[in-house]
C-alpha cells in the first residue's frame, strides 16, 4: 500500500535524524568533559584506589643467652585483618562482623574508629596467630565480608616458655594511652615490649618497619608489587643470662615461691634470675580470656610480680653483715669484741630471744652461728641513722639501676623516713629489730645481691644488667655492651677480711654447713624473716597452709677468687639454712662443677670472634 | 548464498561489523580478569550466528516477514507468559528460559516482534485515517508485553519497548494536545510506578542518580567507578587490556552493562568518538532506509528500529557516565549476551531486507 502523504512522513523522519545527531552530540560533549576536562582528577582517583602503600612490620630482634643459645625467636604468623582503606562504614556490617567474631559490636566500632582516625596505613587486627582451623574459619568469614584480608606478620616465640618469664617479659600492641603520653614515638598498632627486658630494651629490639607499594584489586587483594623498602629486623640481642644456670635455678625452686639471682662479679651481668611462680610469655601474645586475666592478675600469689626486682623482703640475718660493717666502721667494736649470749636478753624493758644459747661469741662466731643477741647489742649501741648511712654508702638505699622496668627501691629505715612516712619520731627500741634485719627493713633480692657482690669484690658496687651485646647481622661482629663502671666504696680491707671470714665460717661450721659444696669454698649468710606484706596473708590462712617465715641465703663463691654472687629467697619455707641455702648450693654445683663437665659443643661453622686474628691495618682500611 | 550476501547493505554492514569487532575486543579485555576468559569466543560465536541469520533475512521478501507479524507477536506473548510461569530465576528476577542447556531471554526478541506487528498493523491504513482509538490500540499492543516484562521484573528492558511508540508522532505529527496528554500520562505513570510498581532497589537507583555522591561505597559505587574509568581514559586511553579500573575489577558488570566504560578507559576519548560516530552511521542508514522503503509498514519498522537502537545507545552510554539513571540496559553490538546479540541482528536483517527490496525493484 502506498502512503498518500509520504513527504510529511519523510520530513518527520528527517527531524528524528536531527534529534539523533543532537543526542550523539550531547554524549560526545559529556564524554569530552569527563575524559578531557576531568582527566587528571579521575586518573588520580583511579591511581589512589589501585596503588596502596602497606606497612611491613619489622621482626623484633632475636634474643640469645650469653652462649648464643636462642631463647626468643620470631616466626611468621597469619592474622585476619582489615586494611585501613577497607574499613567498613556501614554500622550493620560492623555489627554483623562483630557477631560473627563473637565480639562486642560497640568495642569493634570503637576500634574501627580509632584506626580510621589514625594516620598511616595501619591495619585492624581482628584475629591473630591463625592456626589451620582458624584459617579455615577466617576464609569463610572473608567470603561473607570481602573487606577482610589475611596478613603475614612476625610473631614472638619464647622458646624457654616460663624459663625466664619475668626477665624477658612479653610484647603487646601499644595502647592509646602510651601513644598520647609519648607522641611520635610509636605507631598505632606497633608491637612493643610490655614488660621485662622486652620493655626496658624495646628501642634496641625493635626494627624499622618496611613499606611496600602494591597494586590491589577491588577487594584490596595484592596483585603486584611496585617497589618496597624491606623491613629492617631488630638487632639480635645477647643476654648475660646463662640458660643452663637459669634452668638449674628454675628447677631448684620447683613449686616453691620466691626469687633467685646470680650476678657475674666481673661486670654485674645477671647470670640467672628467676621469680617463682613464673609465667610463660607466649600466653600474653594472645588475647586473654577472663579466666586467664583472673589467673595472672587476680591471683594472690601474684605471678606477674618480678620478685627479683620488684619484690621486697625483710632481709633477716643476711642484714647482719651491714650492721657489723656499720659498727666496725664507727669503731664501736673490734673483731675481738665479745658479747655473751644467754638465749635471751632484755633491751629497753623488752625481752628479745635468740635461737640458741651461744655463750660468749666474737663477731666472726656471731656471724657464723647467726647469734641475734650479739647484733641486738650492736643495735643498742648504733643509731638508726648510722645504719642508714652505712646502707646508703654500700648501695642499699637506691635502685641498682638494672635494665628492667619498674625496679623497686630497697628500704632501710631512718629518722627522716619515719617522720616523712609514719609522721612519728624514731624510738631507739626499734633499732634492735632493724639490727637483725627485721622491722621496717625491706630489701629487693637484686639490691641484696648487689650488696653481697660488693662484699665479694672487696668494696665495688656493680650495676646488675641483662644486656650482654648486640649483633647487627647473624654473623656480624658483636657490639658488646659496656656495663657502667663499678663504684668504689672504699671498704677497709681489714674490715672486709673479718666479714669474709664470718661468711666462710657460716658454711664451714655455722648455720649453712649442710650446704657446703665439696671441692668449692662457697661463702654466704642465711636469713630467716617474717613474711612481708606484699603477699596477702589471709590467702595462706584460707589455704590452711601454715604461715611460715621467708628463708634467705646470700653469698658468693669461690672464696679465694669470687666469680659469682647470689641471693635466694624462698617464701614461706621456714629456716634459711634448710630451704634457701640448698638452692644456692645447687647453683654453685652447676656453675663451678657440672657446667664444666659438660661435653664441648659441636664445632661451629664459624670461628668464634674471640679467636679471630685481627686483619692487618692496611687491609682493614680497604672498602 | 552469493545472492544472499549481495542482499546485505554495505553502508549499514561496515559500521556494524566495526562495532561488533570493537565490542568483542572489549569483552575480551573485560572478561580476562574475571575468570570469563573465554567469553569473547562465546560472543564471537553469537556474532557469527547473528550474521548468518541477518544474511538469511536480508535476502527474504519483507512482505512475507511482515505477514507473519501477528503469529510471531502471539508466540512472543506466550513466551513471556511462559517466562513468568516457568522461567529461570537469577538474582531475584525471572527473565530467562533454559532450553537444552542454553539460556534465552525472550524479552529481547519480543521488542522486535512487537515492532514488527505494530508496523504491519499501522501500515495497512493511511496515517490520516487513524483514529484516536487506533492509536490507543497500538499503544496497548506495546504496553501489554511491557507490563509482562515489568513483572519479571526488568525495568530497563521494559523501557526499551517505549521507542516503538515513536511511530505515533512520526505518523500524526507532534501536536500540542498529544504532548500534553503524554506528559500527563507519563507523570501519572511515574507517580503510580513509584508507589506500586518500582522495587526498592529500583527506587534506590533513581535516588542514587539524583545524588551519586551520597553513597559511594554502596549503590553509587558502580557509577562512581565507571566515571573514574572513563575519565582515566583521557584522550588516547590506557591501552588495550591495560585499564586499571577494568583489569583490577573496580568496574562492575563490565562485560554487559558497563562494557562501554571499558572501551572508554582503554581507548580514550578518540575511541569514544569512533564508536559514537559508527553508531551515528548505523542510525542514519536505518533512517535512510525508512525513507527509501517501498511500503508504509517497512518505513515504520525502520523508524522503530532506529528508535530502539538510539534509546539503548542514549541510556547505556549516558548511564555509564552518570548523566542518566543506572538501569540494567545493554549496549547493542558491545555487550556480551546471546539473546540480545541475536535479536539486534534479526532486527537489522529485516532493515536490510527492506533496503534490498527497495533497491532491486
Amino acid at each position: 500500500m502506498e502512503i498518500l502523504n509520504r513527504g510529511l512522513i519523510h520530513r518527520r523522519i528527517a527531524i528524528m535524524k536531527t534529534v539523533t545527531v543532537c543526542m550523539i552530540g550531547g554524549l560526545v560533549l559529556a564524554y569530552g568533559w569527563v575524559q578531557l576536562g576531568l582527566r587528571r582528577e579521575m586518573q588520580r582517583l583511579a591511581f589512589s584506589q589501585a596503588v596502596k602503600t602497606r606497612t611491613t612490620p619489622a621482626p623484633r630482634g632475636i634474643i640469645f643467652d650469653r652462649n648464643g643459645n636462642k631463647i626468643v625467636d620470631n616466626r611468621r604468623a597469619l592474622h585476619l585483618v582489615i586494611q585501613s582503606e577497607d574499613l567498613p562504614y556501614d554500622p550493620r556490617q560492623i555489627e554483623a562482623l562483630a557477631t560473627a567474631l563473637a565480639m562486642e559490636p560497640e568495642q569493634l566500632r570503637r576500634r574501627v574508629q580509632a584506626i580510621r582516625q589514625a594516620a598511616g596505613n595501619r591495619m585492624l587486627v581482628l584475629l591473630d596467630n591463625l592456626d589451620d582451623a582458624a584459617l579455615a574459619r577466617a576464609e569463610v568469614l572473608r567470603a561473607r565480608f570481602p573487606f577482610l584480608s589475611i596478613e603475614i606478620a612476625p610473631r614472638r616465640v619464647y622458646l624457654g616458655q616460663d624459663l625466664a618469664g619475668h626477665a624477658l617479659g612479653y610484647v603487646g600492641e601499644v595502647t592509646p594511652e602510651e601513644m598520647t603520653k609519648d607522641p611520635g614515638r610509636y605507631q598505632l598498632g606497633e608491637i612493643i615490649g610490655r614488660s621485662g627486658f622486652e620493655a626496658s630494651r624495646n628501642d634496641r629490639l625493635r626494627g624499622v618497619d618496611g613499606q611496600r607499594r602494591i597494586l590491589v584489586d577491588y577487594l584490596g587483594r595484592e596483585v603486584a608489587v611496585f617497589g618496597q623498602i624491606e623491613a629492617k629486623p631488630g638487632r639480635s640481642v645477647y643476654l648475660t643470662l646463662d640458660a643452663g644456670l637459669q634452668a638449674t635455678l628454675k628447677a631448684a625452686f620447683g613449686q616453691e615461691q620466691g626469687a633467685g639471682i646470680v650476678l657475674d662479679l666481673r661486670d654485674g651481668g645477671i647470670l640467672a634470675q628467676y621469680s617463682s611462680p613464673s609465667y610463660d610469655p607466649n600466653i600474653f601474645l594472645n588475647r586473654l580470656t577472663q579466666e586467664q586475666v583472673e589467673q595472672y592478675w587476680g591471683n594472690p600469689d601474684r605471678p606477674m610480680l618480678d620478685r627479683v626486682t620488684q619484690g621486697r623482703y625483710a632481709p633477716g640475718s643476711t642484714f647482719k653483715l651491714l650492721i657489723a660493717l656499720a659498727a666496725l666502721e664507727k669503731g664501736l667494736i673490734t673483731p675481738a669484741t665479745t658479747f655473751t649470749c644467754g638465749g635471751h636478753k632484755s633491751f629497753y624493758g623488752r625481752d628479745f630471744r635468740c635461737d640458741a644459747v651461744h655463750g660468749t661469741v666474737n663477731l666472726v662466731q656471731a656471724i657464723a652461728h647467726s647469734c641475734d643477741i650479739y647484733f641486738y647489742e650492736l643495735g643498742m649501741r648504733l643509731d638508726i641513722d648510722d645504719i642508714y648511712n652505712a646502707a646508703a654508702k654500700y648501695g642499699l638505699t637506691v635502685p641498682t639501676g638494672v635494665d628492667l622496668p619498674h625496679e623497686a627501691t630497697s628500704r632501710v629505715p631512718s629518722r627522716e623516713w619515719k617522720k616523712r612516712v609514719k609522721k612519728e619520731k624514731w624510738y631507739a627500741g626499734e633499732t634492735i629489730s632493724v639490727a637483725i634485719g627485721q622491722g621496717a627493713n625491706s630489701l629487693t633480692p637484686i639490691g641484696l645481691a648487689r650488696f653481697y657482690a660488693m662484699l665479694a669484690t672487696r668494696g665495688r658496687l656493680l650495676t646488675p644488667h641483662l644486656l650482654y651485646g648486640v649483633r647487627q647481622e647473624d654473623n656480624g661482629p658483636m657490639d658488646l655492651f659496656t656495663a657502667p663502671a663499678p663504684r668504689e666504696t672504699g671498704l677497709d680491707p681489714e674490715i672486709w677480711k673479718v666479714l669474709d671470714e664470718g661468711l666462710y665460717q657460716v658454711v664451714q661450721v655455722g648455720t649453712a654447713k649442710e650446704s657446703a659444696v665439696p671441692g668449692l669454698t662457697m661463702v654466704g649468710k642465711t636469713g630467716t624473716s617474717q613474711v612481708t606484706t606484699f603477699v596477702d596473708k589471709s590467702h595462706y590462712a584460707k589455704l590452711s597452709k601454715k604461715l611460715k617465715d621467708n628463708a634467705l641465703f646470700a653469698g658468693y663463691a669461690p672464696r679465694e677468687n669470687p666469680q659469682i654472687a647470689f641471693v635466694v629467697v624462698a617464701e614461706n619455707a621456714g629456716f634459711g639454712a634448710s630451704s634457701a641455702a640448698p638452692i644456692a648450693k645447687k647453683l654453685c654445683q652447676y656453675w663451678f662443677i657440672d657446667r664444666l663437665k659438660k661435653p664441648l659443643p659441636p664445632p661451629s661453622a664459624k670461628l668464634p670472634d674471640e679467636y679471630k686474628v685481627e686483619p692487618d691495618a692496611d687491609s682493614a682500611e680497604e672498602p | 548464498m552469493k545472492e544472499r550476501l549481495r542482499a546485505l547493505d554495505a553502508n549499514l554492514l561496515w559500521p556494524m561489523v566495526l562495532l561488533v569487532v570493537m565490542g568483542t575486543l572489549t569483552v575480551y579485555s573485560a572478561g580476562r580478569s574475571t575468570g570469563q576468559a573465554s567469553l569473547w569466543a562465546k560472543q564471537s560465536l553469537w556474532n557469527v550466528m547473528g550474521f548468518t541469520v541477518m544474511a538469511l533475512l536480508a535476502a527474504a521478501n519483507p512482505r512475507r516477514i511482515f505477514h507473519s507479524g501477528l503469529v510471531l507477536y502471539v508466540l512472543g506473548i506466550l513466551s513471556l507468559v511462559l517466562v513468568l510461569v516457568a522461567g529461570h530465576r537469577i538474582g531475584g528476577s525471572q527473565r530467562w528460559i533454559v532450553l537444552a542447556g542454553l539460556t534465552f531471554q525472550p524479552s529481547e526478541l519480543m521488542k522486535w516482534l512487537t515492532l514488527l506487528f505494530v508496523a504491519h498493523r499501522l501500515g495497512t491504513r493511511q496515517p490520516q485515517d487513524l483514529t484516536t482509538w487506533d492509536l490507543v490500540g497500538t499503544s496497548a499492543l506495546v504496553l501489554f508485553p511491557m507490563l509482562l516484562v515489568l513483572k519479571q521484573p526488568d525495568l530497563g528492558m521494559a523501557v526499551s519497548f517505549l521507542p516503538i511508540l515513536v511511530l505515533i508522532p512520526i505518523l500524526k505529527g507532534l501536536r500540542a494536545k498529544w504532548v500534553a496528554i503524554t506528559l500527563v500520562c507519563v507523570s501519572l505513570g511515574a507517580v503510580l510506578a513509584w508507589q506500586k510498581v518500582l522495587k526498592p532497589y529500583q527506587k534506590q537507583r533513581v535516588l542514587t542518580f539524583l545524588d551519586p555522591g551520597a553513597d559511594l561505597k554502596g549503590k553509587g559505587y558502580q557509577i562512581n567507578q565507571s566515571r573514574i574509568a572513563i575519565g582515566a581514559g583521557g584522550l588516547t586511553g590506557q591501552g588495550f587490556t591495560s585499564g586499571s579500573q577494568t583489569q583490577l575489577n573496580f568496574l562492575p558488570v563490565k562485560t554487559t552493562d558497563f562494557v562501554f566504560s571499558v572501551w572508554a578507559e582503554e581507548r580514550g576519548f578518540l575511541g569514544v568518538l569512533m564508536a559514537l560516530g559508527l553508531f551515528g552511521l548505523v542510525l542514519s542508514r536505518i533512517l535512510d532506509t525508512a525513507v527509501a522503503a517501498k511500503s508504509a509498514s517497512e518505513t515504520y519498522f525502520c523508524v522503530g528500529a532506529a528508535g530502539i537502537i538510539a534509546l539503548h545507545l542514549l541510556v547505556n552510554v549516558g548511564m555509564v557516565i552518570g548523566v542518566l539513571p543506572n538501569k540494567g540496559i545493554v549496549l547493542p553490538f558491545f555487550s556480551a549476551g546471546g539473546s540480545s546479540t541475536l535479536s539486534y541482528f534479526l532486527g537489522l536483517g529485516v532493515v536490510m531486507a527492506v533496503r534490498h527490496r527497495a533497491q532491486v525493484k
